[in-house]
């Protein structure tokens, strides 16, 4: 049963894809040093620390904002056809989406300056990121078909998809710029392993009755897929070479691209906290390995047609294959190889949080050693209580989620955050993080969407996020 | 190291094991799921003015093949369960007029034959459904279809023309077909 369940969790993962992850858990959680990577802005004390290579960091989010497995396959009697026609074809939206982010930490390493104001952090980190809409309009054609859907248009615009395979270089630097000001900023390469899409779809197909012919049939089409590396990859999967061919590309070898984070954290007083970050404001530009295919054009077609005696009737024509040669040269079906650039979706943090019952902050193992003044420190507050907005931009525009949380720490061993998240996928997500501090590890637990683990297979959403690591807050 | 890795790996295993619960799902239902979806579009539209029926002064108005391949391709004919062939004939000349669709497979074979006799104008429209698959005639015709043949015989004469404005003969067909994707 409990194979079952993580089967269950790693095919949600594998098959659905992970949601762009909202990370408001880690977000602010100044413990962790990984909440550096959701704002270079944050509020640091420690001396150095560094990431358990594999382990440091991993995250995965998997969701799907129409359906739930369970609303498809669970084990009701009802049939499968009717569930697919009903929860599907006419419950789902063209706005419905599968889609994620999932990052795995490689190396992580951060460590104060000469100067004790200023923080340096620096690391590499592997990043899935998909989308993928509904295909409403290509479902109905696929399950129910064109028939007796007369001036019906299908949206050729719903294949609206996009995802990428990246490694993450990285190297920030945050700075208290002032005892009420912390920023910090990220400059960032991008390693492209392989990249596809297909966002700006437009056209339709229509069937109308024919001026001269029963039937017409109608194709617009503007469209376009995108690709880099993937021939690539699929050249490794036939000489059995994908790990090399992957490690190859992510390491300079395939797209690169460039971007920046940047954040900041301000003190309106000295209980009160405003913090906000934009992560990867970059973009890729795609010139190895590079496919795209076109379909762009507009014809109508009643079928064959001959009209006498302006089609003089020659034996040898082949009316057939001229109406299909027609087709194909109005609404061609092309590749190329030309390079493109895609722009990485942006992320966009902001928070406020109220602090109270202050801490004494001599810790177990912080003393803030000579490069670490107490200035440095931040003040430890047993409480915090306050709100965050979480928006990324994706193909068919921002989504935003608002989430409200508490957090609490219990001496310098142990601090929990609660979060309650609303967004497109789930208005009763709530989510725990657990960090420990045990010495000089320190490992960090978190789950979204708690109230779904009663019946995983009903959620449309499911997340987690853990890391370890090694931090020194410097010499006692 | 390693050790505490693997340890906090089974940590997180064991607590999403131990917290979460699901009910039985059944994924053999994705078998289950039949997507045999229903295309229609226009096949062959004919059209025969009266002033080149009376330069022909044959019998025969005309006869000929027209390659039609849509229906033979692999992509259709491997899935095709059924569906109907629409034949729709309008006569607005002054002729009586017999009209032969004959359906040929690629070897040249006459599998399905469909005959039209019109009388001269005014003339009702005559509509022809035929059904193929389980409820009609033999879906092979359809999978094997290659070339449709017409023949159009004048059985009046060759000289009168109707007072109908711009008189034709026109035929238009469509089809309408169930496929099974899955």
């Amino acid at each position: 049963m409990r194979i079952t369940k993580i089967l269950y969790i790693s095919i949600l993962l594998v098959c659905l894809g992970v949601h762009a992850q909202n990370k408001q858990l880690l977000y602010d959680f100044s413990d962790i040093p990984q909440a550096l990577l959701v704002n270079p802005g944050v509020q640091t004390d420690f001396k150095w620390y560094a990431g358990i290579p594999g382990v440091s960091g991993i995250s995965a989010q998997a969701g799907s904002s129409g359906v739930s497995a369970y609303d498809l396959f669970a084990a009701d009697g009802v049939d499968f056809n009717t569930k697919v026609r009903t929860l599907l074809l006419a419950g789902m939206t063209a706005s419905d989406e599968f889609s994620g982010t999932q990052q795995a930490e490689l190396i992580t390493i951060g460590f104060r300056g000469s100067k004790p104001n200023v923080f340096y952090s620096f690391g590499i980190y592997a990043e899935l990121d998909v989308i993928g809409y509904w295909l409403k309009d290509y479902a109905i054609l696929a399950i129910e078909g064109s028939a007796d859907r007369l001036n019906q248009r299908f949206d050729l615009g719903d294949l609206k998809t996009r995802g990428e395979l990246l490694n993450v270089f990285h190297f920030g630097v945050n700075k208290k710029v002032s005892n009420t000001l912390t920023l910090g900023g990220r400059a960032k390469i991008y390693s492209s392993i392989l990249d596809f899409n297909s966002t700006r779809n437009k056209g339709f197909f229509v069937t109308r009755p024919g001026e001269n012919n029963l039937l017409s049939s109608t194709i617009n089409a503007d469209m376009k897929w995108r690709t880099s590396g993937i021939n690539a990859v699929k050249a490794a999967a036939d000489e059995e070479n994908i790990p090399a061919t992957i490690i190859k590309r992510g390491l300079f070898g395939g797209n690169l691209g460039l971007g920046l984070d940047l954040g900041f954290t301000h003190q309106l007083n000295t209980q009160t906290v405003v913090t906000g970050s934009l992560l990867d404001l970059g973009f890729i530009y795609h010139t190895n390995d590079v496919e795209n295919y076109t379909l762009k054009g507009d014809v109508t077609t009643e079928g064959v047609e001959v009209i006498l005696p302006r089609d003089a009737l020659d034996p040898n024509r082949d009316f057939w294959q001229d109406l299909v040669d027609n087709i194909e040269e109005i609404v061609p079906f092309e590749n190329n190889f030309k390079n493109y650039i895609t722009f990485r979706p942006t992320k966009l943090y902001a928070s406020l949080r109220y602090n109270w019952g202050e801490q004494a902050l001599k810790g177990a193992d912080c003393d803030c050693g000579p490069n670490v003044s107490r200035d440095n420190r931040v003040p430890k507050f047993v409480n915090g209580v306050g709100g965050q907005l979480y928006m990324i931009n994706r193909p068919r525009g921002p989504q935003t989620a608002l989430s409200a949380f508490y957090q609490r720490r219990f001496g310098n061993v142990l601090a929990i955050k609660a979060t309650y998240t609303v967004d497109k996928f789930s208005y009763t997500n709530i989510g725990f993080g657990l960090n420990l501090q045990a010495g000089p590890i320190n490992l960090y637990l978190m789950a979204d969407n708690l109230l779904a683990y009663s019946n995983i297979a009903d959620s449309r959403y499911a997340s987690f996020q853990l890391g370890l690591n090694i931090i020194s807050w410097g010499k006692k | 190291m390693q050790k505490i890795g693997r340890s906090m790996f089974f940590l997180v295993l064991l607590v999403c094991g131990t917290i979460s619960c699901t009910e039985n799902l059944d994924f053999n239902q994705y078998d289950d799921l039949e997507a045999t979806p229903t295309y229609e579009a226009g096949i062959l539209y004919l059209e025969v003015e009266e002033g080149l029926i009376n330069l022909l002064v044959d019998v025969d108005v005309f006869s000929q093949n027209f390659n039609f391949d849509a229906f033979s391709s692999d992509i259709f004919a491997d899935r095709v369960l059924d569906g109907t062939l629409t034949f729709v004939l309008e006569n607005t000349t002054s002729k009586e007029l017999e009209i032969t669709v004959e359906l040929l497979d690629e070897g040249g074979t006459v599998t399905d034959t469909v005959l039209f006799l019109t009388q001269p104008a005014p003339t009702a429209i005559i509509q022809s459904e035929i059904a193929y698959g389980d409820a009609g005639r033999s879906i092979a015709i359809i999978k094997t279809l290659s070339t449709i043949r017409i023949t159009a015989k004048n059985l009046g004469d060759n000289t009168s023309v109707s007072n109908l404005s711009n008189p034709l003969i026109t035929l238009k067909s469509s089809g309408k077909f169930r496929l099974r994707l899955k």
